[in-house]
């Protein structure tokens, strides 16, 4: 089936390295996820993939046989475009139908198909529109149903989601995910949206200037990120980052004009490393208000002035400084109606991380 | 107020209507000159007034102009000559369009290395002017065995129109989202096949606008007719100058107008049924899909 290897993958254009020895090995039935800033090389992989674009070393295999120098016609990949990229002046059912039609699959058997896909996805009361008279939703399905038109080896999605309003965006993710259970085939899925990227994933690759900085799981990626750029990228709201003097094992901070001293698991690495200051990762949530534990040597309490409040609903978002540097916690929204200055934060560094201030990498 | 406002709509209405009016009065009149006189006979044109309606509307000079008016040596009237021009004409128009849709395709959609080049090069040929070009393609015509031929004029036409007609398709094109293409490579369907099914059905208003600019080009020109023509293939243009050249006794007028008017009317039917599409079609954006 859908078994899909890069192997030293180049793509330069002109004298600009887009890509870098891309090196991934994408199981069948994995739903993929690259992600990164705009122009990272994401999208071009993507192409690269599909064979819109040439690559300039290296090679690509598809279930076993390499398809470096084959046209898109033949890798038998589908893709799902940003702009759908529907064709206008054809209705839905001949947008389906257009790559059977192509392929020269007999008309019945192109009609039980385009039945069969429109059910799946809701859309068989549209097979007559043309795409100017559907919503953005329903293109997007559409634009899925194409796609599934032909039971491709793989699903290609380049930004899918990213032209719907945010809450249709949760709910196609959601039937994406659904598809891909139901389908078990193999998707790789192009976005720069970190919660899409989370929530759909088995495997997420983390692009930077056409580099994979990290490929792993999401619960890898989120908890152990690879150095300061994918800690960064990953997450919202974001990690926090205070660069803390080491003393003996422990890091200091300011906090509320005081100082504290927190204990980190990783301190015999700090220790190691033998550098005199590092950067302090911990995420928003382990940043709270004071709730019970059981004498847990990472759980600390210190003061903090709080200096804005971002009620989210769920939470309350509670903007201080550590050091100078604004770090944020995640309250509950009771106590985040009355946090301000001189607030007690529980302060929990048992997932709290350390990176090299010169070179961003994890201390570990 | 209301009333105030509305007076004041009012004032600023007649005053933009009537130097509409006017303006039209002044670019209307000598098409209305040239049909009224057309209609008299020439004893009313010397003895009346310029601007007079036909006391006795006659088609004489009409008839005179279509089949019997001397152009030359000769006095067919015009009619062998309007079917010159349409016999140069179609196949100019149909074959330059044809032409620069597939270039305007291929410049937008499938570029090459150099194709920037390429297109820039085209692009040229829309600024040189026709005199420049007329000894090489005299001799280029003769080389061919194509000179004093209906065939030869066509090949002038549509060389020259290419330019023009690329220009047209490509940046019609280039507005036209290139994921389209890639969704219909991976669908299976090639070069040809995506033009066929997904770029010529949303085409028409950009085929509309080359073809109305192609034809009207085309029919008058007069300079390629001219230099190009034998005596039998002369086009429209060509035989109209000559008509009024040739003076048998004194002026006939009403001829004149009558043959001016023939001449002008393919062209001016054209842009009376199709002047809309023409306009729309120019400032028509890419086609969302």
């Amino acid at each position: 089936m859908g078994h899909i290897q890069l192997n030293n993958v180049c793509k330069s254009f002109g004298t600009t390295e887009v890509l870098k020895n891309i090196n991934l090995d994408i199981q069948d039935g994995e739903l993929l996820i690259l992600i990164g800033p705009s122009g990272c090389g994401k999208s071009t992989l993507m192409n690269l993939i599909a064979g819109l674009e040439e690559i300039t070393s290296g090679n690509i295999v598809i279930s076993g046989s390499d398809v470096s120098d084959k046209s898109p016609k033949d890798r038998d990949i589908a893709m799902v475009f940003q702009s759908y990229a529907l064709y206008p002046t054809m209705n839905v059912a001949r947008n389906i139908s257009f790559g059977l039609e192509m392929r020269k699959v007999p008309k019945d058997e192109q009609e039980n198909t385009v039945n069969r896909v429109a059910e799946m996805l809701q859309i068989d009361h549209l097979l007559d529109r043309k795409p100017g008279q559907l919503s953005g939703g329903q293109r997007q399905r559409v634009a899925m149903g194409r796609a599934l038109a032909r039971s491709p080896k793989a699903f290609l999605f380049d930004e899918p989601l990213s032209n719907l309003d945010a809450k249709l965006r949760v709910e196609m993710r959601t039937e994406i995910k659904k598809l891909h259970h139901r389908l078990g085939t193999t998707i790789v899925y192009v976005t720069h949206d970190q919660v899409e990227a989370m929530t759909l994933a088995t495997r997420i690759a983390v692009l930077k200037d056409g580099v994979i900085q990290q490929l792993g799981t999401p619960y890898e990626i989120y908890n152990d990120p690879a150095n300061h750029f994918v800690a960064d990228f990953m997450g919202s709201p974001g990690m926090n980052f205070v660069e803390c003097v080491v003393f003996e094992d422990k890091l200091i901070i300011e906090s509320g004009s005081q100082n504290y001293q927190l204990a980190i698991p990783c301190s015999d690495a700090v220790k190691r490393s033998n550098l005199e200051s590092v950067i302090l990762g911990i995420r928003p949530e382990m940043l709270t208000d004071p709730k019970p534990h059981e004498n847990n040597p990472y759980v600390h309490e210190v003061e903090f002035n709080v200096e804005v409040i971002e009620p989210m609903g769920a939470d309350t978002i509670a903007i201080g400084k550590w050091n100078g540097v604004e770090v944020q916690g995640r309250l509950s929204p009771e106590s985040g109606e009355t946090a301000a200055k001189g607030f007690r934060l529980q302060v929990d560094t048992s997932k709290a991380i350390a990176f090299d201030p010169r070179t961003g990498q994890r201390v570990r | 107020m209301i009333a105030d406002k509305f007076s004041s709509i009012n004032f600023g209405r007649i005053l933009i209507y009537s130097i509409l009016i006017f303006f039209a009065f002044i670019y209307l009149a000598p098409l209305y000159v040239m049909f009224s006189t057309s209609l008299k006979d020439i004893e009313e044109i010397r003895s009346g007034n310029l601007l007079a309606l036909p006391n006795d509307p006659t088609l004489y000079a009409w008839a005179k102009a279509w089949s019997s008016a001397c152009t030359g040596s000769e006095c067919k009237g015009l009619a062998p000559f309007f079917w010159n021009s349409v016999k140069i004409v179609f196949p100019a128009v149909i074959i330059s369009t044809i032409i620069g849709a597939f270039n305007g395709y291929v410049l937008s959609k499938w570029k090459f290395k150099g194709s920037e080049l390429f297109f820039g090069a085209l692009l040229f040929g829309c600024f040189i002017p026709f005199q420049v070009i007329l000894l090489p393609m005299a001799i280029l015509l003769s080389k061919l065995g194509l000179s004093n031929t209906v065939s030869g004029l066509v090949l002038v036409h549509v060389i020259y129109g290419v330019a023009f007609t690329t220009l047209f398709f490509r940046n019609y094109y280039i507005g036209i989202s290139t994921e389209l293409v890639r969704a219909a490579r991976l669908d299976g369907a090639g070069f040809f096949d995506i033009f066929r099914h997904i770029f010529l059905p949303i085409s028409t208003p950009i085929f509309v606008v080359t073809i109305i600019w192609q034809f009207t080009q085309i029919w008058n020109d007069f300079l390629f007719g001219v230099v190009y023509s034998g005596a039998g293939t002369q086009p429209i243009t060509v035989a109209l100058n000559n008509l009024v050249n040739t003076s048998v006794g004194g002026k006939e007028y009403n001829v004149d107008m009558a043959a001016a008017i023939i001449a002008a009317l393919p062209t001016l039917i054209v842009y009376v049924f199709a002047g809309k599409y023409f306009v729309r079609g120019l400032t028509a954006g890419a086609v969302k899909g």
